[in-house]
């Protein structure tokens, strides 16, 4: 048996690399708008061009971001439709009673942690969060672009809502990201410095026992440790 | 006879006329320069340039105690002088103006960096001068009183002067309101910033709000001081901000007080000729936006900051957001906390 089990396409490689480029530049464009009194955010526009380069980029990124996140909402109900791939994103009752078991792991009322599927409760939240704030950012940032196209069908104040939401939600956004992603796929002890499986695809069989143990018994086809939500084995391809 | 004297000295001075102050070696010029109002030379353009000084005038001026002939026409040390060869009126304005940099050193500069002097360093020399605007003999104090700022201006600025005085803030001024701004409030006296390419309108919050957030004076009419607070939270502000700070060339202009509420037209909001008015609103975001319809306005939240009554989806959104943030910033922080706690514990 190699050491290493392949975790994720090639597709799903790409698009993680696609959404951290256009997530950066959103940022970098993006915050020194909300925070426009600070210096910094005046040297961060200037590095860009000044504010109507910066706003260009920022519209393109914005653009990328929806074509992407169109493409991968496609991509997925396409496979799904085909049932090429297990709907292992989806919450489930189990989701909420990991995270229970975990704090209280965490707190000391346990032994250990639970054991997790494919993706566990905090990559799933992460990954809806992604999801809702896309969509949310995408929609109030269409508005800002096109504001006299919108005022045409509905009311005025939609703009001034939809800056207040893009602004909040991309800080949100963006401090979810920098303490929670970069805590989970950097700081965290368990992957300190660098968590690579996201880049290569691949991840050691160590960790998918620690981390994943219920999909790793259903890769190596012991369906009695993996309890009964294991069905037959397809790769991922959502 | 020393008490006869003394009572007639002080007979003299309680008797004394405005002019009585001169110093003494006046008298020497103005044997010749105050007798005869008619007196003049002709110049080579055909002007006649009049060198007859009144005492009078010059006596009351803010000079008339203080300085000499000879302090300003420096080059007249003797007596016959020769004549400068000027060509015409405005010549002899060119050559004196420079005269009142050896006092008036700081305002001088000042002009160097102004509008008038950039066109005058062009060629065009009709632009203003001291003393086009302050005069010779006769100076004054510019501002004594504040309307006579505005109609000095007038006298090349006509066309303007009379949009202003048709304003709510020209209206004011010439009925003697203290409040409200003559032409230099705005575009200050010696170092006036073109208006032509952009720089000033990008200033207006500040020029603005200098009076527009003085609770003080502001309380007297009614008006809100949050006016300038209120358009930098928005689109535009945050924008004009950017835009004004950049080292790089501006392409773009987002609007500013003016763009809005008009420049020298300005009018209560509640003027039906005001461009504020809801019912002239459109048309003024048509200036900017060309497909603006008639929602468009409530776009802009009027200088009103959100409440549950005055736009109220955006004021609950503000809330939603002040809520969500730290509650899911301070739950994750939490976790990773907890999460690290219980690494070390197991070591």
């Amino acid at each position: 048996m190699s050491t290493y089990i392949v975790r994720f396409t090639l597709k799903q490689r790409i698009e993680h690399v696609l959404t951290m480029v256009v997530f950066t530049l959103l940022c970098l464009t993006g915050l020194p708008q909300k925070f426009y009194g600070s210096g910094w955010a005046q040297r961060l526009v200037d590095l860009f061009g000044g504010i109507d380069s910066a706003r260009w980029i920022h519209r393109f990124c914005g653009w990328a971001l929806l074509i992407s996140t169109l493409f991968h909402f496609y991509s997925a109900i396409f496979t799904i439709a085909q049932k090429k791939t297990r709907l292992s994103m989806i919450p489930t009752r189990k989701d909420f009673e990991d995270a229970v078991a975990t704090l209280r792991y965490y707190l000391g009322l346990r032994d250990h942690g639970p054991k997790y599927d494919r993706y566990d409760y905090k990559q799933k939240f992460e990954y809806w969060g992604l999801v809702v704030g896309n969509i949310v950012m995408v929609l109030t940032g269409l508005i800002l672009i096109y504001p006299t196209a919108v005022a045409r069908f509905l009311p005025g104040q939609l703009v001034p809502a939809a800056k207040v939401a893009h602004s909040n939600e991309g800080l949100m956004a963006f401090l979810v990201i920098t303490i929670w992603h970069v805590y989970n796929a950097h700081l965290n002890p368990d992957v300190f410095p660098f968590d690579t499986g996201i880049f290569t695809g691949k991840i050691s069989r160590e960790r998918m026992l620690h981390e994943h143990p219920l999909e790793l018994a259903r890769i190596e086809g012991r369906a009695d440790e993996a309890g009964e939500t294991v069905g037959t084995h397809v790769r991922d391809v959502g | 006879m020393r008490r006869a004297l003394l009572l007639v000295t002080l007979g003299a001075l309680w008797a004394a006329p405005a002019w009585a102050g001169l110093p003494a070696e006046q008298d020497d010029c103005l044997g010749c320069h105050g007798s005869d109002p008619a007196m003049s030379m002709d110049l080579p353009s055909g002007e006649k340039l009049a060198v007859f000084v009144d005492q009078a005038v010059f006596g009351k001026s803010v000079h008339g105690e203080i300085l000499r002939c000879t302090d300003c026409h420096t080059e007249k040390t003797a007596y016959p002088h020769d004549s400068k060869p000027f060509a015409s009126k405005r010549d002899v304005q060119v050559a004196y103006y420079e005269q009142c940099k050896s006092c008036h050193f700081s305002n001088y500069t000042k002009t160097l960096d102004g509008v008038h002097y950039a066109v005058m360093a062009k060629g065009n020399r009709k632009a203003a001068l001291c003393v086009d605007c302050h005069g010779a003999h006769d100076i004054q104090r510019a501002s004594e009183p504040r309307t006579r700022i505005s109609k000095t201006c007038a006298g090349c600025h006509g066309p303007v002067y009379q949009v202003y005085s048709a304003s709510v803030h020209g209206r004011e001024a010439d009925a003697g309101n203290p409040d409200v701004p003559v032409c230099t409030d705005c575009h200050r006296a010696h170092d006036i910033i073109d208006p032509a390419n952009g720089a000033l309108s990008m200033r207006t919050p500040e020029i603005c709000g200098r009076c527009h957030t003085n609770e003080k004076m502001m309380k007297r009419y009614g008006l809100s001081t949050k006016v300038v607070d209120t358009y930098l939270k928005d689109f535009h502000g945050m924008s004009a901000t950017l835009q004004r700070g950049t080292t790089k060339v501006r392409r773009s202009f987002a609007a500013v007080c003016t763009d809005c509420h008009g420049v020298h037209d300005i009018q209560k909001s509640s003027d039906p000729t005001s461009h504020t008015i809801q019912a002239n609103l459109v048309q003024t975001c048509r200036k900017c936006h060309p497909d603006a319809t008639k929602n468009f306005p409530q776009a802009w939240l009027s200088h009103y900051e959100p409440t549950p009554q005055k736009a109220s989806l955006v004021w609950m959104i503000q809330v939603f957001y002040k809520i969500l943030i730290p509650f899911m910033v301070g739950g994750l922080v939490l976790q990773i906390a907890l999460h690290l706690w219980r690494v070390v514990v197991n070591r």
